[in-house]
């Protein structure tokens, strides 16, 4: 028995989805948490996964706006990652090594790219259902938080919401949109 | 006489003391039995468990038991995928483990279970079979814990759902998962009650019956500013009394009353002059509480802001009566996990995710004994027997 997933083809998932894509490009992070955060604990409402997972891929920036390596750990959209980098593992900034599967949810980020001057919402899903890629290991905390704010913290393995499991290979930094 | 003679006399009488020798010898080293193997004695206040996630190699977590006086490792547990910590109960005889499987090693049907393991032997007993939730995290002491009467073990689960699984100890039977809805982690506060932490800086006072059903909850007030200055989860525990660091480095202590838990009045481990020179606690277990001295044992080191989950290669040691910051241990390595043994004559011992080592001290005069190297791959939490 596998851990229970969010369907994410639903249509309550894509408009959860949705919804939270269009908030992630408007708000900043800290309104985000101070407003929308406080908000659903105060109130005791149970946190739903937000799905990222299967959202669509955004357009690549050129070259000259994404400036830096990503199979280093000081590239730019790496502020907030923790785990095997997967562009050292067979995959990329934003897709997963062959024969592994992107986890669902997962925790973001918020990094800033020297290039554009933009800040950016950076999805770190996890890449699951092999043991650990072991390259590239990468571990920066920029806006990380503790274990009981799940949505910002890095410690938890989050190949939880995938399908086969929390077999942990390695991680993503996918970009979700610009944070201001 | 010539000399060849002598040559060959002094042959002759070496090669007769040589055969005496294999003679005597011989008959000093008794043939062994097969198939021994060694059975623990009493656990000392000195040894400790040094829990390795095996970061590299997640299927094979492990918990070494190792004695501090000698530096010997004791005995070992093989303890699954993704392992966080074993779980003495204060009562001894046998060692608790929650544990996670997979049918094919990384894949296939995962199964959960808390392994019962004979405390003499090191070998497993009793396996109780729970949902297969268990949080897969960085190991923190708050993942799962015992009730106060060692009756209930509680694992704090992940899926991303959050619950607690309930499982009675003394049945060894599966009772049942209590949802804790944006909040995480286990701090028992009595024989039938724990509390988690909420994402908005409130608790979250679970009670249990006697049955380990859900008896009821109880939400606080916010009383962490989660925004601002949030709270280090990596909380240690001295009587009634829950001790938690801040980024910031202001102590706050959460004491469990019969009304529930209170706030008590926080006090600053740094000076201003110390935290304008950037001193901060860090680690992944970087607190740790002597009860009976009422010393209080940090991690620190000099970082920015977002620097919690550095190593530091000094302990700075707290009077939690006073307040007042009594002596700094300067460590031989960069660590980020301690413990102190609880006897007269505490050991200190410190370990770090980046080195497979185990660094002992004299927890009193803060002076270095000796290192066990090397110990597993990436040793996390370190766990009195």
């Amino acid at each position: 028995m596998t851990p229970r997933v969010p369907d994410i083809g639903s249509p309550i998932d894509a408009l959860v989805e949705r919804m939270a894509r269009d908030l992630a490009r408007r708000v900043s992070r800290r309104s985000f948490l101070g407003n929308v955060g406080a908000l659903l604990f105060s109130t005791g409402v149970p946190l739903l996964p937000v799905a990222r997972g299967a959202s669509p891929t955004p357009a690549r920036p050129d070259a000259a706006a994404d400036s830096g390596d990503p199979q280093t750990c000081e590239y730019w959209r790496h502020c907030a990652i923790d785990g095997f980098l997967c562009a050292c593992c067979g995959g990329s900034t934003h897709s997963c090594p062959p024969g592994t599967e992107a986890s669902a949810v997962t925790w973001v980020g918020t990094c800033h790219n020297p290039a554009d001057g933009h800040d950016y919402i950076v999805s770190y899903n996890d890449c699951c259902g092999k043991s650990q890629c072991g390259r590239c290991l990468c571990n920066r905390n920029e806006g990380d938080k503790p274990l009981y704010m799940p949505f910002k913290s890095n410690d938890y393995n989050w190949c939880a919401g995938s399908k086969v499991g929390i077999a942990y290979h390695c991680s993503t930094a996918r970009l979700v949109g610009v944070a201001k | 006489m010539h000399a060849p003679n002598i040559r060959r006399l002094v042959g002759v009488l070496l090669a007769g003391a040589f055969a005496s020798l294999g003679q005597v010898a011989s008959a000093q080293l008794p043939a062994e039995p097969a198939g021994a193997v060694e059975q623990l004695n009493q656990p000392s206040p000195h040894w400790v468990w040094v829990n390795d996630m095996a970061f590299f190699a997640f299927p094979d977590g492990k918990a070494f038991l190792v004695d501090g006086d000698s530096g010997r490792m004791l005995g070992m547990l093989s303890t699954g995928f993704s392992f966080t910590a074993v779980v003495p109960p204060r009562g001894g005889g046998v060692i608790y483990a929650p544990e996670t499987y997979f049918s094919r090693g990384t894949r296939g049907t995962r199964t959960d279970v808390v392994t019962v393991y004979d405390a003499v032997q090191l070998q497993p007993v009793a396996e109780i079979e729970i949902p297969p939730k268990r949080a897969s995290l960085m190991p923190t002491p708050g993942a799962q814990a015992l009730t106060d009467d060692d009756r209930f073990l509680l694992i704090y689960n992940f899926t991303p759902s959050q619950s607690v699984t309930v499982v009675d100890m003394r049945a060894r039977k599966f009772v049942g998962e209590i949802e804790t809805a944006g909040c995480a982690l286990v701090y028992p506060t009595g024989p039938r009650s724990f509390f988690s932490i909420c994402g908005d800086g409130a608790l979250l006072e679970t009670t249990l019956t006697d049955e380990g059903t859900l008896a009821g909850h109880e939400r606080t007030a916010e009383l962490i500013d989660v925004l601002k200055d949030p709270l280090s989860e990596k909380g240690v525990r001295r009587g009634d009394t829950w001790l938690f660091a801040s980024f910031e480095g202001v102590l706050h202590p959460l004491r469990a009353t019969g009304a529930g838990v209170e706030a008590q009045p926080t006090w600053p481990l740094f000076t201003p002059q110390e935290l304008a020179q950037h001193w901060r606690t860090g680690g992944l277990q970087h607190l740790a509480v002597h009860e009976g001295s009422g010393r209080l044992f940090a991690i620190v080191h000099q970082g920015g802001p977002e620097t919690r989950k550095e190593l530091g290669q000094q302990v700075w040691v707290y009077d939690l009566s006073s307040h007042r910051r009594v002596q700094i241990i300067k460590t031989r390595n960069k660590v980020g996990s301690i413990q102190v043994s609880q006897d007269s004559q505490p050991l200190l011992f410190a370990c770090s995710l980046e080195s497979n080592r185990l660094d002992i001290y004299d927890a009193t005069s803060g002076k270095y004994l000796r290192t066990v190297e090397p110990l597993g791959l990436t040793p996390t939490v370190l766990v009195l027997p």
